[in-house]
Order: C-alpha cells, then sequence, then structure tokens
C-alpha cells in the first residue's frame, strides 16, 4: 500500500523553497515583485511536481514455497503457553501472515475455558518492545552468540578448576524440560547451585504451605464448590486465573429470587476487587488478621467442630472473638453471621488469605480450611509435581553475601532481575561485581544485565520452544509462532551450548532437546501412536492429558498452630502505619516497560502511570494529605518517596503500595513510580510492614487518573442490590422521539453486560487495546482527559467514605438506536447502519468534536494527538491489519468489534447459511474471564444475548434520555447476610432519581 | 497573517498607479491564465494517477495471462487461489508455476530464472496493480461466493498480454454496483442489494 515517489526532481524542489524561506525569516524589508513571484513558481513547481509523480504500487511479494495451511490475509492461532510466577496458562496465539497480533485462551485447556490472564493478552505487546536485547553482548558491545558463550564456558571451566561454586538464578522453574535442563547441569557439574526464586511470591506465605503440610504442595481454590467464601486481605478476582474468577461467577447468576448464590465475605484493609464484589465486607486493620482467624477457629471449635487432629483447644485459647471483635471495630453480630454461615457450609466453605499476610494468618486460614473440610474440597491440594520455587529472599540473600565475599566462581542471571527485585542494591551490585564470571540471559538490556560483561539475548516466549504442568496430569507446550525478531536464543540454548562445550553431549537446540524428553517421557504413556503424530497433536492441541496420579490431600501439621499462636501473640501491631505491599499491574516489574499496562487504569483506584500511597479519608485529613501530595514512606532505615492516593473504603492506619514500578532502563518504564522492593527487607514478596511512618515532602503531582471524579451521587447508572430490590418493577415511560425508525435489517447487533460477575479485572480493556490498535498515550495526556480506552471500567462509589458501596460498571459506546452523535456530525462520519450499529466512518472525520460532545456516555475518543508516527520498529507490526491506524484530528470509539461481525458474515457467505449466535465474539467479551459480556443478535429471540436482554434484572443506562441504547446492563445481585440489616438500601431506579 | 499583510502592503507601496493598472490588465489575467492551465494540465495528466485505469507497469517476467487464462484456460483460482478464504486473492509462490514448467518450456530465460528462484527458495516480486487506500477493506470471499466474475472488476484479463487497471477503484465505482448488483451477478443469483453502510468497506 505504501507509495513512493520516484520523481527525483521534487526533493530538490522542496529544498530549494526550504532555502527561499529560509531567505524570507526576518520579512524586515518589503517583499519585491519578483521575489513574490519566485516563491509562487516555486510552488506551482513543487505542486505539480508532487502531482506528477508516477504511480508506483510498490511490490507484491507472495511466499516463497506453497504453504500448507496459511494464506495471506488468513488468521491461523497457535496453541502456547504463557508462564508468570508460579503459575502457567495455556493460550491461543492469533497470528496474522506470521506475526502474533492477539491472544487468548486455549479452549482445550479444561481449566481455562478459553480465558487468557491479563498479562499475557497484554505481553504480545513486549514482543515487539523497541528496547528489547537485539544482540548478545559483550562489555555493551554486539557480539556473536557463540562468542558470548564461549567466553562463559571458559569462565564457568576456569571456576570449576578452582572449585569454586557456579550460581544459576532463574525464576520458577515451571516447565518439566526445563527443570530436566537444569537437574542434568547440575548433575554433570556439582558445584553448579541453582537458586529459583519468584520476586512476588510471599515467602510468609510459602513457609505457611510447608508448615502446614510438611512440604510443598500446589493449591488451587475451587470456588465454583464453594458456597461461602471468606478472603482475608485475598483478591482472587485480580490478575489471576481465570478460571477462579469464572468459578467464582458460576454461582453469581441468580435467574429468579430465591435462586442458591454463593456468598462472598472480605475483612480487609485495603480495598480490592474481592471487597468491591462483597457481599459482606468488614474493614480490618491486616495486622489482626492472624488473630481474627484464630479467634474464629476457637469460635468454630466451641460450635461444635472438630479441631483437626493434634491442635488443642488450649493452643487456641488467647483468641477470643468477642475480645478481637471489640480491638478491630467490628460488630460481634457480623462476626456470628460469618461464623454461622462457615457452619452452615462447612466443605463448600473456603478460607483465602492474601499473599502479604504474615505467616501465623496463612496457618490460620489452613486451619480453618481443614477444620471445615474445605482441603480437598473447595481447596484442591495437590503435591508439586515441579518443585516451583526454592528460594526465599533470605536464601537469595545467603547466595549475594557469599558472592560478595568472592567464594563464587560464576553466577548466570537467567529472567531474573535482582538489581530491581531485591531490596538491596548495594549488595546485589557488589556482589556480582566481586564474581568473577558474570552473564545474565535476558530479554531487556535490564538493571541486572548492566551489571554483567556478558548478556544473552534471550527469544520472547512467543518465539520459543517449552512446556509446562499446570496440574499434576495436564501438560501444555508452548511453540515459537513467528520467526525471531532480533539475534536471539532460547534461554535454554545457553545451557546446551555450556553442557556441549564442557563435554557433555546433549542435543544442540532445545526445541530437539524438547522433543528428545516429549519422546523419551511423555510419548510412552500413549505409545500405540507414532511419536510424530502424538507430537503434531500435541503441538496442535497445546495441551495433553495424562492419568493424573493419585491426590492424596496431605493432613494438616498440627505443629504449624503452635507456631502461628505464638507469632501472632508477638506480632502486635506497632506504632504508625502498616503497609500493605502488595502485588501490582506489572507484576514483579517486568511488564514495566509495556505502555498498554501502565496506561491500564488500576482496577480500583482508576490510575495510570506508576504507584501511589493509598489512605484512608481519615488518616490523610489527619495528615492533611490530598491526593497527589507526594509522601515520604520510611520502613526502618529505608524510605521511598510516592505520591498518595485517598481510596475510599480503606481502614485507618493502613496504606498500600504496588510492586513492580520505578524501574530504571527502558524508555516507557524507568523513571515511573517507586520501587516498593526496596522496603522488603525481611522477607519477599508481597508482605505487611509495621511501624511505618508517612513525612510529607510538601511536593505534589497530579495524578493521572482515568476516572478524576468516582463518586455515584445518588445517581443510578450501576443497578446493585438483592434480587428483589434490582427486579423491582419500575413506572418508567417509554420516552418520545421525533427521529424516525430505524430501518430493519436482518440482524440488530446487541450486548449484554452482566454487573453481577463483572468483577472490574479489565482483562477487555487489554483485549480491546490489542485488537482495535488503540495507542498509548503518556500520562500528561492521560491527566488532560485523553486515554483513548474504547472499553473502560467506570468505579463508583455511594455511601459512606468508610464503608462505600463499590460499584462497577464497564462502559463501551452503547451503539444507541437514537444516537446524539449522530445528529450533530456536519460532515456524516458518523451514522447508523441498519444492524443497529452506530458506524465511524475515519476517512469522513474533520475532528469537530461536536459527536463527543454530545456523546452522554463518554465513551467517544479523538485522536489529539499523532500517537503512530513516533513509534520505532518492531511496535507497528503488533498491529491487528483489519483495523484502520487512526491518524491525528479523527475522533474513535467503540465498534463492537465490527471487523468480527464482517469476518463471520463472509465465511457465513462462502458457506452459503447465516451467522448463527455465537460466530461473533467482540475481543472483551472473549477475554472476559467470568463470560460477564454477551454479543449477539438481538432479532434472534433464541440467541443468548436476547434472553439476557429480556432478563428482569436488565435495564439501560441513561435510558431516560431516550438515546436506545444496544447495550442491556444486567443489574448486581448481592447476597448478604440474612442477619444483615444495616447495610444501606440505596437503590434507585428510573423516574426516583435524586440530584445528579 | 502580520507578514502577509505586509507582504502586500509593500508590494502596493512600491508600485506607482499606472503600474497597478498595468497589472490589473495584463499580469493578473496572465497569472490567472497559468494557473488555470496548471490545474488543467496537471489534472489531465494525472488522470491514470488518481483514477489508475491503464495502470500496466512492467512486470519481472514475461507473463502472459492472454496465453495462459486464456488460450491455455487455465483457472484463475489454480494461481489465486485465496480468493475464496481471504481477503486477498492472493499471488501464487513460484512452486506454483513450476507444477508446469519443471516440464515446459525450461528453455525459456524467464522459466530459468524461476527456477533459479525456486532452488534458492526465493520469492519472485511482482509489481502491484490494484490497490487500495489504507482505510478501505475490501473482501474478494463474498464478491467470488456471489458468482461474480473475476472480469467484473478486473477487465476481461485473459485477453492481455500484460495486465492493466481497468476500473477504476473509486467509491461510486464500489457503490454503483452495490445499489444494482444484477448487471454483475449470474441471472440466477436471488441477490437484490449489496450492503451500502459504512462498516461494509470502512472500519
Amino acid at each position: 500500500m505504501k507509495r513512493e515517489a520516484d520523481d527525483s526532481s521534487r526533493p530538490v524542489v522542496a529544498h530549494d523553497l526550504v532555502a527561499s524561506y529560509a531567505g524570507l525569516d526576518a520579512l524586515n524589508d518589503p517583499l519585491s515583485r519578483r521575489r513574490f513571484l519566485t516563491l509562487l513558481g516555486a510552488s506551482a513547481a513543487l505542486a505539480a511536481g508532487g502531482a506528477c509523480s508516477r504511480i508506483d504500487r510498490g511490490g507484491i511479494l507472495p511466499a516463497a514455497r506453497k504453504l500448507r495451511s496459511s494464506a495471506p490475509g488468513v488468521v491461523s492461532h497457535y496453541a502456547s503457553t504463557f508462564h508468570e510466577g508460579l503459575e502457567s496458562y495455556a493460550v491461543l496465539v492469533k497470528t496474522r501472515e506470521g506475526r502474533p497480533i492477539h491472544l487468548q485462551g486455549n479452549d482445550l485447556d479444561p481449566r481455562g475455558q478459553g480465558k487468557a490472564p491479563l498479562h499475557a493478552i497484554a505481553d504480545v505487546l513486549r514482543l515487539y518492545d523497541p528496547d528489547r536485547l537485539r544482540h548478545s553482548l559483550i562489555d555493551g558491545r554486539p557480539a556473536p552468540w557463540q562468542e558470548v558463550l564461549g567466553n562463559l564456558a571458559r569462565g564457568v571451566a576456569d571456576a570449576r578448576l578452582s572449585g569454586r561454586p557456579i550460581v544459576l538464578v532463574t525464576g520458577a522453574v515451571l516447565s518439566p524440560t526445563r527443570r530436566t535442563l537444569i537437574e542434568e547441569l547440575t548433575r554433570a557439574f556439582p558445584t553448579v547451585e541453582h537458586v529459583a526464586w519468584e520476586p512476588t511470591v510471599s515467602d510468609e506465605e510459602q513457609a505457611a504451605i510447608r508448615a502446614c503440610y510438611g512440604s510443598a504442595v500446589r493449591m488451587r481454590p475451587r470456588l465454583d464448590k464453594a458456597r461461602v467464601l471468606v478472603c482475608l486481605e485475598a483478591d482472587p478476582l485480580r490478575n489471576g486465573t481465570p478460571a477462579v474468577a469464572a468459578d467464582f461467577a458460576s454461582r453469581r447468576r441468580p435467574k429468579a429470587a430465591g435462586d442458591p448464590m454463593n456468598r462472598l465475605w472480605v475483612l480487609e484493609g485495603a480495598l480490592s476487587l474481592a471487597g468491591a464484589k462483597a457481599d459482606n465486607r468488614l474493614s480490618l486493620k491486616p495486622s489482626l488478621a492472624a488473630r481474627l482467624a484464630l479467634a474464629l477457629a476457637r469460635a468454630l471449635s466451641e460450635r461444635g467442630l472438630p479441631l483437626p487432629a493434634g491442635v488443642s483447644r488450649e493452643a487456641l485459647a488467647p483468641f477470643e472473638l468477642p475480645a478481637i471483635a471489640r480491638e478491630a471495630g467490628l460488630p460481634l453480630a457480623k462476626l456470628n453471621a460469618l461464623l454461622t454461615d462457615l457452619l452452615a457450609a462447612r466443605e463448600a466453605a473456603l478460607v483465602l488469605v492474601g499473599p502479604g499476610l504474615p505467616f501465623a494468618a496463612h496457618v490460620a486460614g489452613h486451619l480453618l480450611n481443614a477444620m471445615l473440610g474445605a482441603s480437598g474440597h473447595a481447596l484442591e491440594i495437590a503435591p508439586a509435581a515441579t518443585p516451583t520455587r526454592s528460594a526465599s529472599l533470605a536464601d537469595l540473600r545467603a547466595v549475594l553475601e557469599r558472592m560478595r565475599a568472592g567464594s563464587v566462581g560464576a553466577a548466570v542471571f537467567w529472567g531474573v532481575n535482582p538489581a530491581h527485585a531485591f531490596p538491596d542494591e548495594t549488595l546485589v551490585r557488589a556482589a556480582i561485581e566481586r564474581t568473577p564470571v558474570r552473564a545474565a540471559i535476558a530479554l531487556h538490556p535490564d538493571e541486572t544485565a548492566a551489571l554483567c560483561p556478558l548478556v544473552f539475548a534471550e527469544h520472547h516466549w512467543l518465539e520459543a520452544w517449552g512446556d509446562a504442568e499446570p496440574w499434576p496430569g495436564l501438560l501444555t507446550l508452548q511453540q515459537p509462532t513467528v520467526e525471531p525478531l532480533f539475534d536471539t536464543r532460547a534461554g535454554e540454548d545457553v545451557l546446551l551450548g555450556l553442557l556441549n562445550h564442557l563435554g557433555v553431549s546433549v542435543a544442540p537446540t532445545y526445541s530437539e532437546y524438547l522433543r528428545q524428553r516429549w519422546r523419551r517421557e511423555v510419548h510412552t504413556a500413549s505409545a500405540l501412536v507414532p511419536f510424530e503424530r502424538f507430537w503434531q497433536a500435541s503441538l496442535h492441541d497445546g495441551i495433553v492429558k495424562r492419568a493424573a496420579p493419585p491426590s492424596t490431600t496431605p493432613p494438616f501439621q498440627a505443629a504449624a498452630v503452635a507456631d502461628a499462636t505464638s507469632a501472632a501473640i508477638r506480632d502486635q501491631p506497632g506504632q504508625g502505619f502498616e503497609l500493605l505491599v502488595v502485588e501490582g499491574l506489572l507484576h514483579d516489574g517486568r511488564y514495566a516497560n509495556n505502555g498498554w499496562l501502565q496506561e491500564l487504569p488500576d482496577p480500583v483506584t482508576k490510575l495510570t502511570w506508576g504507584n501511589v500511597v493509598t489512605l484512608s479519608p481519615s488518616d490523610a485529613r489527619r495528615l492533611s494529605l490530598a491526593d497527589g501530595a507526594i509522601v515520604r514512606v520510611q520502613v526502618g532505615q529505608v524510605a521511598v518517596t510516592a505520591p498518595v492516593f485517598i481510596q475510599l473504603g480503606q481502614a485507618p492506619d493502613v496504606a498500600t503500595l504496588a510492586l513492580g514500578h520505578g524501574r530504571q532502563t527502558g524508555n516507557v518504564a524507568s523513571g515511573v513510580g517507586a520501587n516498593a522492593f526496596r522496603l522488603l527487607q525481611r522477607s519477599g514478596g508481597p508482605a505487611l510492614l509495621g511501624g511505618v511512618s508517612l513525612t510529607p515532602t510538601g511536593a505534589s503531582i497530579v495524578l493521572p487518573s482515568a476516572q478524576p471524579y468516582q463518586l455515584a451521587e445518588g445517581r443510578d447508572m450501576v443497578h446493585s442490590g438483592t434480587y428483589a430490590e434490582v427486579t423491582r418493577p419500575t413506572a418508567s415511560q417509554p420516552v418520545e422521539s421525533l427521529d424516525p425508525p430505524t430501518p430493519q435489517a436482518a440482524h440488530k447487533w446487541g450486548m449484554a453486560i452482566d454487573l453481577s460477575v463483572c468483577t472490574g479485572c479489565s482483562a477487555c480493556v487489554v483485549a480491546c487495546q490489542s485488537e482495535n490498535n488503540i495507542p498509548v498515550v503518556g500520562p500528561e495526556q492521560v491527566r488532560r482527559g485523553r486515554a483513548m480506552h474504547w472499553m473502560r471500567i467506570d468505579r463508583y462509589y455511594d455511601g459512606g467514605a468508610d464503608a462505600p458501596r463499590v460499584l462497577t460498571q464497564p462502559m463501551l459506546c452503547q451503539q444507541c438506536d437514537h444516537a446524539p452523535c449522530e445528529t450533530v456530525c456536519p460532515v456524516n462520519a458518523t451514522s447508523h447502519s441498519p444492524e443497529g450499529l452506530n458506524q465511524m466512518t475515519y476517512n469522513r472525520c474533520v475532528g469537530t468534536r461536536y459527536c463527543a460532545n454530545n456523546c452522554p456516555y463518554k465513551v467517544r475518543r479523538f485522536n489529539f494527538l499523532d500517537f503512530t508516527s513516533t513509534k520505532k520498529a518492531p511496535e507497528t507490526l503488533v498491529f491487528n491489519p483489519e483495523v484502520t491506524v487512526r491518524p491525528r484530528g479523527v475522533m474513535e470509539k467503540c465498534s463492537f468489534c465490527v471487523q468480527r461481525i464482517e469476518e463471520a458474515r463472509a465465511e457465513a457467505k462462502v458457506e452459503q447459511r447465516s451467522i448463527r449466535d455465537g460466530d461473533i465474539t467482540p475481543a472483551c467479551a472473549a477475554s472476559c474471564p467470568t463470560e460477564a459480556i454477551v454479543f449477539g443478535d438481538l432479532n434472534d429471540p433464541k440467541s443468548r444475548v436476547s434472553q439476557l436482554a429480556a432478563d428482569a434484572r436488565g435495564y439501560r443506562v441513561l435510558a431516560e434520555l431516550g438515546t436506545r441504547p444496544a447495550v442491556t446492563y444486567l443489574a448486581e445481585v448481592k447476597n448478604p447476610s440474612s442477619g444483615d440489616n444495616e447495610r444501606p438500601v440505596t437503590v434507585t431506579r428510573p423516574g426516583e432519581r435524586h440530584g445528579g | 497573517m502580520p507578514n502577509v499583510g505586509r507582504l502586500m502592503a509593500g508590494l502596493l507601496e512600491g508600485l506607482a498607479p499606472h503600474t497597478l493598472d498595468h497589472f490589473t490588465r495584463f499580469w493578473l489575467p496572465i497569472g490567472a491564465g497559468a494557473v488555470a492551465a496548471t490545474v488543467v494540465i496537471v489534472g489531465w495528466n494525472t488522470q491514470t494517477d488518481r483514477f489508475a485505469r491503464g495502470y500496466a507497469p512492467d512486470q519481472p517476467i514475461p507473463f502472459s495471462h492472454r496465453l495462459h487464462a486464456g488460450a491455455l484456460k487455465v483457472p484463475c483460482e489454480y494461481c489465486h487461489s485465496g480468493v475464496r478464504r481471504s481477503r486477498q486473492a492472493g499471488v501464487p509462490p513460484v512452486d506454483t508455476c513450476m507444477n508446469c514448467h519443471r516440464v515446459t518450456k525450461t528453455d525459456q530465460p524467464a522459466i530459468q530464472r524461476l527456477a533459479f528462484l525456486q532452488s534458492h527458495g526465493e520469492p519472485l516480486v511482482w509489481k502491484r496493480i490494484h490497490a487500495l487506500p489504507d482505510h478501505v477493506f475490501f473482501d474478494h470471499r463474498p464478491h467470488v461466493a456471489a458468482g461474480i466474475a473475476c472480469q467484473t472488476c478486473h477487465g476481461e484479463v485473459q485477453t492481455m498480454d500484460v495486465v492493466s487497471q481497468q476500473m477504476s477503484m473509486r467509491m461510486a465505482n464500489c457503490l454503483g454496483c452495490h445499489r444494482d448488483p444484477h448487471p454483475a451477478l449470474p441471472p440466477t443469483s436471488t441477490i437484490q442489494r449489496a450492503p451500502e453502510n459504512c462498516n461494509t468497506c470502512h472500519r
């Protein structure tokens, strides 16, 4: 499509004109006629020269070889696997012309149900990150891979001869084949020490699991089996496994009054997505959670629930529920209602403890689950087939201390960035610099790679082979979906190269190694099929199910309780603030250079770009702090500075700060936010820190908020309440319209959004951004209200500031039948399709912005600046070729993914049938873990969307304006405990509006 | 625009009254005529650029559609095989040419070049003839499925030695057919109208 000018005179004319203009600069003396005519002639020559250029439409580059499956313009999906932390997810990678452009879950995955986690969807952008390492480096200079490998091999051989240990630091090893390779390496070279360290895994949580079950086990909450769910500072709905949110939603779709629903109790200090969804939310200081949980255990045992063998009631004697309720300021009646719920549900009750809470709280949670019988039922426990994590922060510190002492011969850092994620930066720096041979295997030139003379440029996971074992009996494969963009290799190739260099014969490449291991160890289970066919089928499906080893729930170890009780009594809340260091949207900081995730509004605060210290309104008042005031957060000897955000619903004396920000490298990431890892001196991962002091610095910034005003003010955009409340019939009048009736076509596209199961996780926002080529605009533009997201999640608060009702509402173009935007467009750039779509035609738009001003839903987005031409290669490769990339000065908005509608229509026409229900899934609906978003044809009475649109809970936002939206919202249904009469019922319906 | 004002003021200041008269009688008509002539000449000469009819660039090999599609009656879809499964009809890889030319006309230099490309796994880069702006999304599939002959838009390709563009790729052309598709459709077709809303092509 690119036009290239072949008129060689053209640049010369332009150059002359520029020279003439240069002579014009001052224009002090009157311009002579001759000069005027010269200019006129030059302009005419330029115009003629420009217009005369012969067309050259470039070349057509057909495939060099006949392709078996794909053709240009045809989408191919490949199954692969995404790893993060201690989890791995089966995903499908959508590719066009051999490049990945979008991600979704693997629909063959029995747990994932076709949904991918938010980070997987966003990670396709990291593949095309222009800041990636393009070559391997020696002392900062590009060098061939073999040369770097040779240098490392020589260094490792020297270290071996000197008898000093060789340290290999990696992230959690979820892949059985990678694990086999590392084992092979440590067997061949016994001086190799492997440290698998995940910075965002809580040491306290892991210690509690080991204490309670005797060994490393893996846990999987089964919320589909949980009738009562208690979250202590835990947020299973955020950033997590899509299956967990789906399970939760499976019990929250009442069809009629009295339908069974689960009940979500949340006791927390900082507002979470679970807290926003909670049926009963109690504000609790996190430091009291351990004692409260132990008191609940005691109260349950007093009400007849047996304690696990070996746990005596005396051990729990110090934890009296009334006393702790008094200390925490919680109404005892509510806690009694919670106990009643737990006793009624028994094994269908589940207690989840947030990763940041201390050891004692985790043990108490496991104790409660063991008492209730949830372990093995609503909480699946399996022996950890893959020892996923062996190192705590203390383990890594010990290794680094030895490195600093000079007793380590060589160190290789693979996919970890301790220079960012380890609290003590000086220790990391000294340790690495005192090690004679040091190498990093990295995707980016990150803080750790900067300290290493040898840097191996690694594949992105979309370019690499691999496998994973998400759960015993389930294997997933990871396959490359694109030719490597740069001169990179798989990280495993470094280890294989080392082994080969040092005389151990192994496969030359990791892809070969992976096949060999699968042939040896996985294929044997189904040896009736030839390996090649088995391998192709496995790659196609991405998933291999094997007979799961018989699983027995390991018994609860009573000894853990004594440790927990003594710790709970010892760890009384001290003076000052309690700081919850939480995992934000950037994980351990590895996604910090991803603009999509930096600009994704935090699901709770709605802030973009950077992290904030959240404070309760009362604390902010006490310290005279406003939003954006910069404070110094001091924990012991360490301090970071970050701006304050006043978070409604937060408990007094509690502050939070998210991990993953404050990177020092990367064009997007560097300098954004504060590095909260520096505060985690004692234990790794999300943590609760006591005795924190906050000191205002006097400085302040304007926070880049996607939604600056968040109070509902009694308006009724979001309907929420018990089933009876939200289905109360209303006497709303249909609004008369002067517009002509909309023409009828075969289809009428519509959408239904079930607020009862929408968790606000924001996966849809990222999926929409990926599908529709939506630009990232940066913090300055976000502050001006110019964020470009077509899909946003609105967050409103209602009721009191300390215990507000939290309302969540996805908002996108409502595709109104009587659209206010269409009537004001002077150039007919936005118009109505016969199928009910509010069409936006970019090439007609002249940018008056009348439409955006007339839109009551505020969903139209304007390209105030050119966000595309500044992109560096290869970033533009992430664009979806089916969607126009919008230039500056053009309005845009949600199109209901019209490219997917047209694709389905073309396919239907080829197959000479009509479009069926389910043929079209917009990106938001496809990514929604709880299937809260359903799209389809409202003219088809049997379609899912028609049935949902006719649901008793259905309503339309701002219907009283007569816009006739095509999006039906289903009111959120809450299931508060029956003994709870204190919750203010302030649901209002159309016609009862008060204030606005 | 103070500069323009000063420029004009300066221009008039330096002219005596009779010079102004001379200017309006003589230079102004000539200037206006020159501008008009430029517009007409440039407009006429760039017609093919704007409407692109008759654009027939030299291709890397002297491939003749008249011979292959006309005389030998090779079906269009033998080479342009993407037309029923993709938006783009596609241009074949060298492998497709060599299905026949492994044994046919192997003495011709162009065929030897194809054989060289095939043995080295390299593509043959053709010159593009039909192109649409980036904001237009044309899909071959529904058109072929409706039974519209390739020649309706691409002209009688089977009579061309060098392919040239026959139809102007303007929106009016698309809409004309979408409003009244009968001339393009086979007589048995039941299709009355094709969609005319913006999203059909623009998204």
